[in-house]
């Protein structure tokens, strides 16, 4: 993975770097020694490990403030991390970049149910959201399956949505405000308790900006009240065409449940070895759907999906009759990872989605895939969206079977464009998907997104050598193309 | 006027501005040419003829449409598949002095967002990607046509409630929803807005499922057609299939006192009067648009009712406050002195009798540094600021 070339005069300055640093924030909040960076340098993309020049550990905005303000004084990088969770490399250090990590910042700050909200610092994790406030009956909807660990501002990052986010929507329409430090040390207040921007939704940008644009140092949470009801249903299917067609059917018949999830043959009996839930081994594909709402809704609509599920062939179904039940459908999903982990020495979990409609087709060119690298692949989809997580399975003792899985992989999201869907649902692009962004966007497409980058970083220095594969300078991106061999107001300077 | 029929056309009109140094206003069905600032420009660029629907799949919920799609055609659309744009789009023609709800374009580029918002989001939770000509004269495109993606900046977010600043849009993609099979409203007669929205948030804390809620006073009620002895009225909407609405408006009747259901078609009507803010259509003076803390609009409207005659009625659970008050600053410098006051927010001008833009920002003021971040977001994407220049905030 190249990553961009360190700054020597930055690496020569390094202990001099690490002095400043201590002037800014408690001198133990600076981590310089080896053993030390150790641990912060890689996240989950755990294949790629770099340590970062020195790790900063700030406890109040002022000092993240501080810190970005030296570090983009002195021309010096800045890779930010909340839990370190991304599967797509987001907080990848830079041996020339200050790593800003925030799990200092792990308080919430106030419960507003007058108001159905939260205000939290950045490094609490999604699931203590909901711990919070699940005594008085409401919960944080989006729910990222690292919602134990992941982080609410890594969350902002990465717009991170989850099984829920078919029905609930990701991190985007789930918050309500942010502060946020941008690289000259700016504090901002975007948004807050109240709805909708009122000028340029900023905060709307930032979300999913992986870092690149900004330091989220406060969120504002909206919390719903939990469902009276939750009831599931599991089905089984004799080839994931049919699958894949009764998930469109269920849409078709006016229904939108909070999740859909599909799960193939290799998935499945992966999942069955590992928990015994219950899944029927036979299937070549099986649905887990989700209903919550209301009781009586909930109830007749489960009746209704269920006639949809016999209309379009299914081989199996199970509807949940107990809470005990419900979770039992779902055990042999949520271990899907480990499972396949018992299975294999090694897995690269991919992110793409295409539209519902293709899953079929994205199942056989899958197939041929595998064959063409030698590799087996077991899929789990968040079906309702069609965001696909294919597991591809490999020993990374074996040499050259990274390098396939990778190659595999990055097949597979050519695919999900060309069947006009996009390269990541929700894992975010990294460094992992950063060199195929050209098969999704244009040039100008992404000169347009990185001319946004030049309005917050115009040197930079945030998170370099992610997401976008080619630098291109602010001045010369602010170039306006001559018209009539005329360049308009020559004289004067763009950014 | 510069009539343009595809992307190209405009591509070669912001090409022409930008030599000439040329200022464009940017027009679809001009329906809401009275919002924002009065600018000046040199000529209008009319992207009515980025017409038509291009792509419509009610099984995968997405719907791709040109920008200059007139709404009514939209709507008909979706209708056919019993489907809707969630965020519920207003109709403000008759405050806004046009004849219709504009275009989808306009739609996006206001960020306009009827009751439902409260609880399924506004029309930027809908836009799932779109192309475009920025105001640099490129094309380029952004987002996806599916609801799960992360792949870039998400300048959907951006691009919504720009008024027109940025870029002009060509196809638009769409995320629907099912219609819900039924509606009804409860409606609560309470003794002042403080309990108004109490109600309303004890109700949002039950498992029912409102879906709207607005407060509205007696002599607004009145005007609604609402005929219940209280100084309050807090509206609540319940949609669904008809027999879980039916329970939920049993069980909410049961826990809490004074409220009566009203049916179907008394529930439509009265929302769209919400939506459209018919309730002060026939108030004399300017109307404003504030969005607030749903538990901070009591202090707000207690603050105001003491310096003016306040006819007013709120949506969004109390988080969005309609007023009309007398033309000129005052008015609007007492929203805003009472939001900041009450916590965050912003206040709006949307009906202007009176030329108050002349004496007060249309929209809430950025402090310095937002709008240094904002004038260089708009550099970034129109830096000879040819798109609706100023028609937001000054130099932007």
């Amino acid at each position: 993975m190249q990553m961009p070339e360190p700054d020597q005069a930055v690496l020569d300055r390094r202990a001099d770097i690490c002095r400043d640093l201590r002037n800014l924030v408690a001198a133990d909040c600076v981590i310089d020694s080896i053993e030390g960076r150790r641990a912060y340098d890689a996240d989950g993309l755990s294949a790629y490990r770099q340590l970062p020049l020195a790790v900063v550990l700030p406890e109040t905005v002022e000092q993240i403030a501080a810190v970005m303000k030296y570090c983009h004084g002195e021309g010096i990088k800045v890779v930010p991390r909340g839990s370190g969770t991304s599967l797509s490399g987001g907080a990848l250090p830079l041996a020339d970049a200050v790593l800003i990590g925030l799990g200092k910042f792990n308080r919430i700050l106030d419960i507003d149910y007058a108001n159905r909200c939260v205000v939290a610092q950045p490094g609490v994790t999604n699931l203590a959201i909901t711990h919070a406030v699940q005594a008085d009956g409401f919960y944080y909807a989006p729910d990222p399956s690292s919602q134990i660990a992941c982080s609410v501002g890594g969350n902002v990052a990465e717009n991170s949505g989850g099984v829920h986010c078919l029905k609930y929507g990701l991190t985007t329409n789930n918050l309500l405000g942010i502060e946020l430090v941008t690289i000259e040390g700016e504090i901002l207040r975007l948004g807050g308790k109240h709805l909708d921007a009122g000028d340029y939704d900023l905060m709307g940008v930032m979300t999913g900006s992986e870092g690149l644009l900004g330091i989220v140092s406060e969120v504002t949470l909206r919390i719903l009240q939990k469902p009276a009801t939750q009831r599931a249903l599991l089905v089984g299917f004799d080839d994931t065409g049919s699958a894949a067609k009764a998930v469109g059917d269920v849409i078709g018949a006016g229904i939108i449940p909070a999740g859909m999830e599909m799960m193939d043959g290799l998935a499945i009996n992966a999942a069955e070895d590992f928990v015994n839930a219950g899944y029927p081994r036979a299937a070549a594909a099986l649905l887990i759907i989700e209903l919550d709402g209301p009781e009586v809704e909930v109830n007749t609509l489960i009746d209704r999906v269920a006639k949809v599920m016999d209309d379009a062939g299914a081989s199996s179904l199970k509807i949940s009759n107990s809470e005990e039940e419900r979770n039992l459908f779902w055990a042999g999903r949520k271990s899907a990872f480990p499972a396949v982990g018992r299975i294999s020495p090694d897995y690269l979990c991919m992110d793409g989605t295409i539209p519902r409609r293709r899953l079929p087709d994205m199942m056989v060119r899958m197939s041929s895939l595998s064959q063409k690298y030698g590799l087996r692949v077991a899929n789990v989809f968040h079906a309702g969206d069609g965001n696909l997580h294919p597991l591809i399975l490999f020993d990374a003792n074996q040499p050259g079977e990274l390098q396939r899985a990778e190659d595999f992989g990055a097949d597979i999201l050519r695919a999900c464009v060309e069947m006009g869907g996009v390269l990541t649902g929700e894992h975010g692009v990294g460094v992992e998907k950063r060199d195929l962004m050209g098969i999704q966007f244009t040039e100008d497409d992404m000169k347009q997104q990185q001319r946004l980058k030049c309005a917050f970083d115009a040197d930079h220095l945030l998170n370099p050598g992610k997401v976008f594969p080619h630098l291109h300078r602010c001045a010369e991106l602010g170039r306006l193309h001559v018209h009539k061999g005329k360049m308009p107001f020559p004289e004067l300077p763009r950014f | 006027m510069i009539k343009v029929a595809g992307l190209d056309d405009v591509a070669a009109a912001i090409a022409d501005a930008i030599e000439a140094k040329q200022h464009l206003a940017v027009r679809g069905m001009g329906t809401k040419a009275a919002l924002g600032r009065d600018t000046s420009y040199d000529a209008i660029l009319d992207v009515s003829g980025l017409s038509g629907i291009v792509d419509y799949q009610p099984d995968e919920l997405i719907l791709t449409v040109r920008g200059g799609t007139p709404m009514h055609e939209v709507e008909a659309v979706l209708a056919k598949a019993n489907q809707m744009l969630a965020f519920e789009v207003p109709d403000l023609h008759k405050l806004l002095n046009s004849n219709s709800a504009g275009t989808i374009g306009g739609v996006l580029a206001t960020n306009a967002s009827g009751p439902r918002r409260l609880t399924a989001g506004a029309a930027r939770d809908y836009l799932l990607g779109f192309d475009a000509i920025s105001g640099r004269g490129e094309r380029f495109k952004s987002g996806g046509k599916v609801m799960k993606n992360v792949t870039g900046y998400d300048l959907s977010k951006l691009i919504c409630g720009s008024y027109g600043t940025l870029a002009v849009f060509d196809e638009v993609t769409l995320k629907t929803l099912p219609k819900p099979e039924t509606n009804i409203s409860l409606l609560f007669a309470c003794d002042d807005s403080d309990a108004a929205v109490a109600r309303i948030a004890a109700i949002f804390a039950s498992p029912h499922e409102p879906n709207a809620a607005a407060i509205l006073p007696r002599a607004i009620a009145a005007k609604a057609g609402i005929d219940i002895s209280a100084t309050m009225v807090a509206v609540i909407r319940l949609e669904g299939i008809d027999v879980s609405v039916a329970d939920r408006a049993a069980h909410l009747l049961a826990s809490f006192e004074r409220g009566l259901e009203i049916d179907n078609d008394a529930s439509t009507s009265l929302w769209q009067a919400i939506r459209d803010v018919e309730l002060l259509e026939d108030v004399a003076g300017d109307i404003w648009k504030l969005s607030c803390a749903p538990a901070s609009a009591p202090s707000i409207i207690a603050a105001l009712s003491d310096q003016f005659d306040l006819a007013y009625f709120a949506d969004w659970a109390g988080g969005l406050l309609w007023l009309a008050g007398p033309s000129g600053g005052e008015f609007g410098a007492a929203l805003r002195a009472a939001l900041a006051a009450n916590g965050s927010g912003y206040a709006q001008l949307i009906r202007d009798q009176g030329n108050s833009k002349a004496v007060i920002a249309p929209f809430q003021p950025l402090p310095a540094a937002h709008y240094a971040l904002h004038k260089r977001v708009k550099a970034a994407f129109d830096p000879m600021s040819v798109l609706n220049f100023g028609r937001m905030h000054d130099g932007i």
